[in-house]
């Protein structure tokens, strides 16, 4: 039964590990094709990448985007996480239960009325249309994450704090969020991957050179599939991996913290 | 009460941000789903109302009757059938391998992970390498066991789809599985086992009662996400070959952005709203009587 198990295993291991030993090796490797073979190394497709593709620009506007996304969706998060947790309101649970039907809807659903709404504001091709778009998409599954947090602080610590003569602001500020660090520091991680990986929306979004961000530009290159031009396998694999790290990267170091929180609902 | 005034503030910019982007939407879309909104040709220079002639179209069209099975084929496949099975028998296995310290099990566990946080898009580019005809990697075994070459897009595009989406998303179901096996006190299998009951019907009579609620609420949601599943499809086969490949979130993509019909394409997504808002409902439902 052991080596059965075993045997198991590495089936398992060998189907989800073929596309991604496929993927590495071939970032490596300049005559890559389709299929896996070891390479002959070279970084000579991460050179051409920069050299020949403007990719410095492309990994600044991600980068940029997904930063000031952070900040904003942890600002707002925190607060009205907050305020979900400590307020006393009859219709408390029907609000909690509508982010969870926001979150659980999927944005394919409403891809084409965002289109309209965001070209009839004249959003798209800005950095702060995306800013908004990608905040306001994380914020139903976040906000019940960090409630979840919140809810576990005993509000006698801020009770205290209100007697030394803190207003609810300064209290939250001064003595909440410190002790929820480990909240906060899951919700920078998901809200800057969640901008970062996003790929859906920024192809209605965004169409301008200069406003390109890292997951359009391997949207562009896997394109050329079934098109004109054969598909340049070993540059769009460094691609992949300039896209892929910081993914992987963040999601190890938020890895421990997740898991201590681990809320249904995390599929994106 | 000044307390409660200031906490209902901080809900504000949230309340507006997610008015601006779902709120917001649905009712753009209602509206434009009851007109010839276009973004190109002469129906563009001609905005009118139609009422309800964009959903008549809608019911007599067959590419929307060939997206919608294709949806429902799409999920029983891949999340109903792949995604929750191997995600439970990986969970299974994992567990089992852990009471045991069978090696292995933490390599398994973190490559079925990689695959799930690895961005759609990488996936969906990794798979149409493997799927190609000529030097794809699975051909390329093919043939070097003497077997023929398949030509997976072409012939067998939805059973390709669907595998590379078991791939991707095995991993959630892994893991509220994982956790929700550790919840089960480990006297009840004991206990279980005393009174002669095999493996299967441990799991049959212990395992599955006390995760019910569990295993609902796990299924509504990957079948939610896989209804909308839209990256993935896109990257490896844009719906094709013809509509063989094209499931709803596709077929309201094309209609919008690639016939530029964005009046059409707002029926569409006003009725996989529907079936989301349905679905949506029941999972709120279960979640509450938990």
């Amino acid at each position: 039964m052991k080596i059965l198990v075993f045997i198991i295993f590495i089936l398992i291991i060998i189907f989800f590990s073929i596309p991604f030993l496929w993927l590495y090796l071939s970032a490596f490797d300049k005559e890559a094709s389709a299929f896996i073979k070891l390479p002959n190394f070279t970084l000579s497709n991460f050179i051409e990448a920069f050299k020949e593709y403007n990719f410095t620009r492309y990994l600044i506007n991600s980068s940029f985007v997904a930063t000031i996304t952070m900040l904003l969706t942890v600002l707002i998060v925190a607060i009205s996480a907050y305020s979900i947790s400590r307020i006393k309101w009859r219709y408390k649970n029907s609000l909690l239960y509508s982010l969870l039907l926001l979150h659980s809807i999927p944005l394919s659903t409403t891809m084409v009325p965002i289109y309209g709404i965001m070209r009839t504001l004249h959003l798209r091709n800005s950095y702060l249309g995306l800013i908004l778009v990608y905040t306001a998409m994380q914020l139903p599954f976040l906000i019940w994450l960090m409630k979840g947090f919140f809810d576990t602080i005993p509000e006698e610590l801020e009770e205290a704090s209100w007697i030394d003569g803190c207003t609810s602001l300064k209290a939250l500020f001064k003595v909440i969020l410190p002790i929820s660090l480990p909240g906060i520091l899951v919700v920078s991680a998901l809200s800057f991957l969640g901008a970062w990986g996003e790929s859906m929306l920024i192809l209605i979004l965004v169409d301008s050179e200069k406003m390109k961000t890292v997951p359009l530009v391997f949207y562009e290159a896997i394109r050329t599939v079934g098109g004109y031009m054969e598909v340049r396998y070993e540059l769009v694999s460094s691609f992949a991996i300039l896209f892929q790290i910081p993914v992987v990267i963040l999601f190890i170091l938020s890895r421990k913290l997740l898991a201590t929180s681990i809320v249904p609902g995390v599929e994106r | 009460m000044k307390r409660n005034q200031f906490l209902i503030l901080g809900l504000l910019p949230a309340i507006f941000l997610m008015t601006f982007l779902f709120v917001l939407p649905s009712l753009w879309g209602i509206y434009s789903s009851f007109t010839n909104m276009a973004l190109l040709g002469k129906e563009a220079a001609n905005f009118r109302f139609l009422g309800f002639e964009n959903y008549i179209k809608l019911f007599k069209d067959s590419a929307f009757y060939t997206s919608f099975f294709n949806t429902i084929y799409f999920v029983i496949g891949s999340a109903l059938i792949g995604q929750f099975l191997l995600g439970l028998i990986i969970a299974l296995l994992i567990d089992y391998a852990e009471r045991r310290k069978i090696p292995g099990r933490g390599i398994v566990y973190g490559i079925v992970l990689l695959a799930w946080i690895n961005p759609t898009l990488i996936a969906g580019f990794q798979w149409s390498a493997m799927y190609d005809y000529y030097y794809g990697t699975l051909n390329t075994f093919l043939k070097f066991l003497g077997l023929p070459k398949i030509n997976w897009l072409g012939s067998i595009p939805m059973l390709s789809v669907i595998v590379a989406n078991i791939w991707r998303g095995t991993a959630f179901t892994m893991l509220i599985w994982l956790s929700a096996l550790k919840t089960i006190p480990v006297e009840l299998y004991e206990a279980g086992k005393i009174d002669g009951a095999n493996a299967f019907n441990r799991f049959r009579y212990i395992t599955v009662p006390m995760l019910r609620d569990i295993i609902t609420v796990n299924l509504i949601q990957i079948t939610m996400a896989t209804m909308g599943a839209f990256l993935l499809i896109w990257a490896i086969t844009s719906g094709g070959p013809g509509l063989k490949t094209t499931t709803l979130s596709l077929f309201a993509y094309r209609t919008a952005f690639e016939s530029y019909r964005l009046g059409y394409g707002s029926a569409i997504a006003v009725i996989m709203l529907l079936i989301n808002l349905f679905f949506g409902i029941i999972y709120i439902r279960l979640f509450r009587r938990r």
